[in-house]
């Protein structure tokens, strides 16, 4: 190296011959991240409006609990929010479930504690740990219908609900398949998305056949565009999708 | 087996051999390679995790250490001149790496129409 070569030490002032070389590079480096960060941000669908709703503060409503098998509580004594009928999916705090909590009080009247996620036409409500967020509430719980509104084949998305609910953002797609995965795992209520609203609802909960839990193969297809077939029904306001695990299938490009 | 199992039977893999270069390697063979380990030991379990991702290298530089091979001069010969490829090389995978992922992103379905297959009131068996 000859003695004329300018040479950055990052403790010396700025050789001459160098400044304009590094304010032109810092400037253009700045600028090419600024320029890749709108290009891909362009390409990314924006997350529809959802999220906690803290500003609600802690609601208590009570209501029947459902085991379809996740825990859903159709609404029988609301309050200015949630209104009778409604019915809300229940999760624990962090990516967990709450089924061995609800599960003994299955088909029975509980008053539950939380904070309510919101996305479109489902809502989730978050229960406090332990007695705080579930207890068993008096009186006898009247019997409530289930609408079967057949076989369906739909196209869409498994995602987990909390996430999908607002917890997080946007909360499905690809780049969400591990957080989702997790969330299923601990048993957070799974969520069909589906391409167009099906009797009004885009969002549904999405079930093994014959009330059993998300089969384990549908675990490798969260995240991803899928098709699939199985028997639709309504419970309160919202809908229940047992999946055929046969039929299911990633849509192709 | 799916492309997810592969990737962690390989991981598996490849970190329990590493587990039994790091327990061999950080137990015996250190202090014969490096005499400034001799008598040294609590820093050497924080030597686990780069052993279990790059135990070939470990086991390379132990054998080239232990034969008395080593040419150390050469580890403070930089070879510039190659700089220059990688420097070039690691945009240029970015940019097909991004384009690569963006090409076989699937796009949201959002043509295909919810189709009812049975009456209303009708489930499957």
């Amino acid at each position: 190296m000859s003695e004329k070569t300018p040479f950055f030490v990052g403790y010396l002032p700025v050789p001459q011959g160098l400044r304009r070389f590094l304010l032109v590079a810092v400037l253009g480096v700045i600028a090419l991240f600024g320029v890749v960060g709108l290009v891909i941000g362009s390409t990314q669908d924006a997350p529809e409006q959802s999220g906690f709703r803290f500003d609600y503060g802690r609601q208590t409503v009570t209501g029947v609990i459902e085991m379809t098998p996740y825990p859903i509580l159709r609404v029988t004594e609301g309050n200015d929010l949630i209104m009778p009928g409604k019915t809300l999916m229940l999760a624990g705090q962090g990516k967990n479930g709450i089924d061995a909590r609800t599960g003994p009080m299955a088909g029975g009247l509980a008053t539950v504690t939380g904070i309510v996620l919101q996305r479109g036409t489902i809502d989730m409500l978050q229960l406090l740990p332990g007695q705080r967020g579930i207890k068993v509430a008096e009186g006898e719980a009247q019997p409530i219908e289930t609408e079967a509104l057949g076989r369906w084949k739909l196209a869409g998305e498994i995602c987990d609900g909390k996430c999908l609910n607002g917890a997080m953002r946007p909360g499905r797609g690809l780049a969400h398949k591990a957080c989702a995965s997790l969330c299923l795992l601990n048993e957070v209520p799974p969520v069909f998305v589906s391409t167009q609203p099906v009797e009004g609802r885009e969002f549904m909960l999405i079930t093994g056949p014959d009330g059993t839990p998300l089969p384990d193969m549908a675990y490798d297809f969260i995240g991803q565009f899928v098709s699939l077939e199985g028997d639709l029904e309504r419970r309160g306001d919202i809908l229940v999708l047992r999946m055929d695990a046969a039929t299911l299938e990633v849509i192709p490009q | 087996m799916n492309e997810a199992e592969l990737i962690l039977f390989a991981a598996k893999i490849w970190c329990g051999i590493g587990a039994l270069v790091a327990v061999v390697f950080l137990t015996f063979g250190i202090d014969r390679i490096d005499e400034d380990a001799d008598g040294a030991y609590v820093f050497r379990p924080l030597l686990v995790p780069g052993v279990l991702l790059i135990w070939p290298m470990v086991l390379w530089r132990w054998y080239i250490l232990a034969d008395g091979k080593d040419e150390w001069s050469h580890r403070y010969r930089p070879k510039r001149h190659n700089h220059v490829w990688f420097a070039l090389l690691m945009p240029v995978a970015i940019v097909i790496i991004i384009g690569a992922a963006f090409s076989v992103r699937q796009t949201w379905p959002g043509d295909i129409a919810p189709e009812p297959l049975s009456a209303p009131a009708e489930v499957s068996e």
